[in-house]
């Protein structure tokens, strides 16, 4: 069997037994391959998304279909593992944390495995049951989230080798400076509209008056 | 071979006009003689709606002989349809028939020998049999006439231990229910509408407005000391605005809280409306900033529990149904035929609408348009438990009006009822009616299994058989490629 294909099958066998599998994922495996097994759940967790709001069933589905927006579904997604990413790597350098970004990103992804793997199914069969049934589907919903806290929380806590009360605190932590990055974002574009408002009727005053 | 090809281009011809003709349907919305009104859809969004109702006249007192009305306040339609208008101004009522022919004026009555007259009077109410009771505020009482103008009794200065000692009775509106208890709005009074039995005593408060405030609110209150505190704001109750009463004795109310702006009031003074809509009664629901949340002045209900309300801000009449479903939205402020300047007050007369303008002292007369008659009827027969005619009726709304979506709610119901499950989860959908489209699709899915029973178990066995294959085969082969876990 090739190394690539044992790779694939690596996610299933580390959402078991995660305190081995996210050390295994640190210390034995190719930094590249796991890279690529990360990007690849990370695309399926974006289309799991775009399928949930447009195909799951009526009974558990009131997004409207016209403003469904494949765009920013992606976004929804992908921003912020980026911003947890980023923001956990920030702290996790100043508190003397052993994990590099491409590790937190790959332990990050491979914590979302249970949101894919519970989720895609429900889509499907979220059409064939009725409101009654729905329970079973938020109770799996929660479930595929709880399990991927906790996931989550052992990757961390692998990848820079804290103490669970330390991993705590750091992802705490780093909820907070997801929203500061956030508001950062925000500050910045809001500013570069101003400032791009602002040549934009210096130039048309000048020529409007030239 | 190319008889079938062009059997199933012909097929596909049919197909593709099917949905053309799905998707003009989809848009089409009904112009009629006097311009669109709106509504909003199941998802909250304004969607386009054909007027279910249009200004046809415009009755001034001049116009009926009467002299021009100052000020009017109120306005009461019997049920023999004799309109009953307060005059506040000139203090006097102002009775007109059916053909808006003034009947005669009641402008003073005879009290112990003496002619008596009312001032500033804000409110009236006529009951079935005739009784006139009026809201006589600036003489801090209530009048009780009989239907030839003759005084029956006066109520003022109830006394009571729930009261204040210094308490003004100002009363401004009331309704009379078939017990002939007085249920009145008075001006300052927080504790809800005053109860008066028949024989004009003051029995109790009903249906006062909760009082709310916010966690910080309450916080701030728990720190301070009993000196800061009375120099704090009261929190007290928001006042009501108006009210009504049906058939059945319920008290339709609105206030001007915020939230739960109309009420729906029993015996015992709680909320009993049904909030079932797309969102709550209470105005408009999208609202611009600028003008802000609507000003609920009056309330009317009709039989079949529709009820209409009126936002004097925006002198628009919104009537629901009594799930709370939005019917039609009609009126507008501006200077002309079917808008208002101040719209005080209004009433049904028969089906049609009268809105009272206080500042121009004018009454607009609203008929309905064949699509409001529709509606009307269709919301009535489904009220009556008349299924077979509400499918028809809604039916015929929809073709008018493709944007009304809890009328396909209601088709959908009379689908369930002629076992077309398919078809009726199809228009639960369109009115995002999850519950009852869960209904219908349990029972479909009950009935495609039924139906389908043997080809099912026949996939199933013959599933079970592959995979039994399946494994045998692999055991045959050596079994090393089974992964052990």
């Amino acid at each position: 069997m090739s190394p690539l294909s044992r790779e694939y099958k690596f996610p299933f066998h580390l959402i078991v037994h995660p305190f081995k599998g996210f050390w295994d994922l640190k210390y034995e495996h190719s930094g590249k391959t796991s890279l690529i097994v990360s990007f690849a759940i990370l695309f399926l967790m974006v289309v799991t998304n775009i399928l949930q709001s447009q195909y799951s069933g009526f009974v558990v589905n009131l997004s409207d279909p016209g403003d469904m927006n494949s765009i920013m579904e992606i976004l929804y997604v992908v921003i912020p593992v980026l911003f947890w990413c980023v923001a956990n790597w920030s702290l996790t350098t100043l508190m003397d944390g052993e994990g590099r970004f491409v590790e937190i990103f790959v332990s990050t992804c491979y914590a979302l495995t249970p949101i894919v793997i519970i989720n895609l199914p429900w889509v499907l069969l979220s059409n064939y049951i009725s409101l009654q049934e729905a329970s079973f589907y938020h109770f799996s919903g929660s479930f595929a989230t709880i399990w991927f806290v906790f996931l989550l929380f052992v990757g961390n806590m692998t990848v820079h080798q804290f103490t669970p009360v330390k991993t705590v605190w750091t992802i705490l932590l780093t909820v907070v400076t997801m929203a500061f990055m956030a508001f950062l974002c925000l500050l910045f574009f809001s500013l570069i509209q101003q400032i791009v408002s602002f040549v934009y009727t210096i130039s048309q005053e000048i020529s409007l008056r030239s | 071979m190319s008889k079938s090809l062009q059997r199933v281009k012909a097929y596909i011809l049919v197909a593709l006009c099917g949905l053309l003709g799905v998707s003009v349907g989809g848009n089409a919305v009904y112009a009629d003689e006097s311009g669109g009104s709106y509504n909003y859809s199941a998802r909250g969004n304004p969607v386009a709606s054909p007027s279910a109702y249009q200004a046809t006249t415009l009755l001034t007192g001049e116009k009926l002989g009467a002299g021009a009305f100052k000020e009017p306040a109120d306005l009461h339609v019997t049920a023999d349809k004799h309109i009953y208008v307060m005059d506040s101004g000139n203090n006097r009522i102002v009775v007109l028939d059916e053909q808006f022919k003034l009947v005669r004026t009641i402008d003073s009555f005879n009290r112990d020998g003496q002619a008596d007259t009312f001032n500033n009077p804000q409110g009236l109410f006529v009951t079935d049999n005739g009784q006139v009771y009026v809201a006589d505020t600036g003489n801090q009482r209530i009048v009780h006439l009989d239907p030839d103008g003759k005084l029956v009794q006066i109520v003022d200065s109830p006394e009571s231990e729930s009261l204040p000692d210094d308490f003004q009775f100002q009363p401004v509106r009331l309704v009379v229910d078939k017990a002939q208890r007085i249920y009145t709005m008075a001006t300052g009074v927080f504790d809800g509408f005053m109860e008066f039995s028949a024989d004009g005593t003051f029995t109790s408060f009903i249906g006062a407005n909760k009082v709310q405030f916010s966690p910080a609110e309450r916080f701030w209150k728990m720190l301070s000391t009993k000196a800061q505190k009375s120099q704090m704001v009261m929190f007290i109750p928001t006042e009501f605005t108006n009210l009504d009463i049906d058939d059945q004795g319920f008290i339709y109310a609105t206030n001007g809280q915020g939230y739960d702006d109309v009420k729906k009031l029993n015996a015992h003074g709680n909320d009993i409306l049904r909030r079932e809509g797309y969102f709550d009664p209470g105005g408009d629901v999208w609202i611009s900033s600028y003008v802000g949340s609507p000003r609920l002045t009056d309330i009317d209900v009709t039989d079949s529990d529709i009820y209409s309300v009126l936002d004097a801000k925006r002198g628009r009449i919104l009537t629901y149904n009594g799930d709370g479903y939005l019917m039609y939205v009609f009126g507008e402020l501006g200077n002309q035929l079917g808008e208002f300047s101040t719209p005080v007050a209004f009433d049904r007369i028969g089906d049609d609408f009268l809105v009272l303008d206080k500042a121009l002292g004018e009454i607009t007369v609203f008929e309905t348009t064949e699509y409001g008659r529709a509606l009307n009827e269709a919301v009535r027969s489904y009220y009556k438990g008349d299924e077979e005619q509400a499918n028809r009726l809604y039916e015929k709304t929809t073709q008018m009006n493709a944007n009304l979506d809890f009328a396909y709610s209601g088709i959908g119901k009379a689908k369930l009822r002629q076992v077309d499950y398919a078809e009726a989860m199809d228009y639960f959908k369109r009115s995002l009616d999850q519950k009852n489209y869960s209904k219908a699709f349990l029972l479909y899915r009950k009935q495609v299994l039924r139906d389908h029973f043997t080809e099912i178990a026949a996939g199933l066995i013959a599933l079970v058989a592959c995979l039994y294959l399946w494994r045998r085969y692999r055991k045959a082969k050596g079994g090393k490629k089974v992964v052990a876990a």
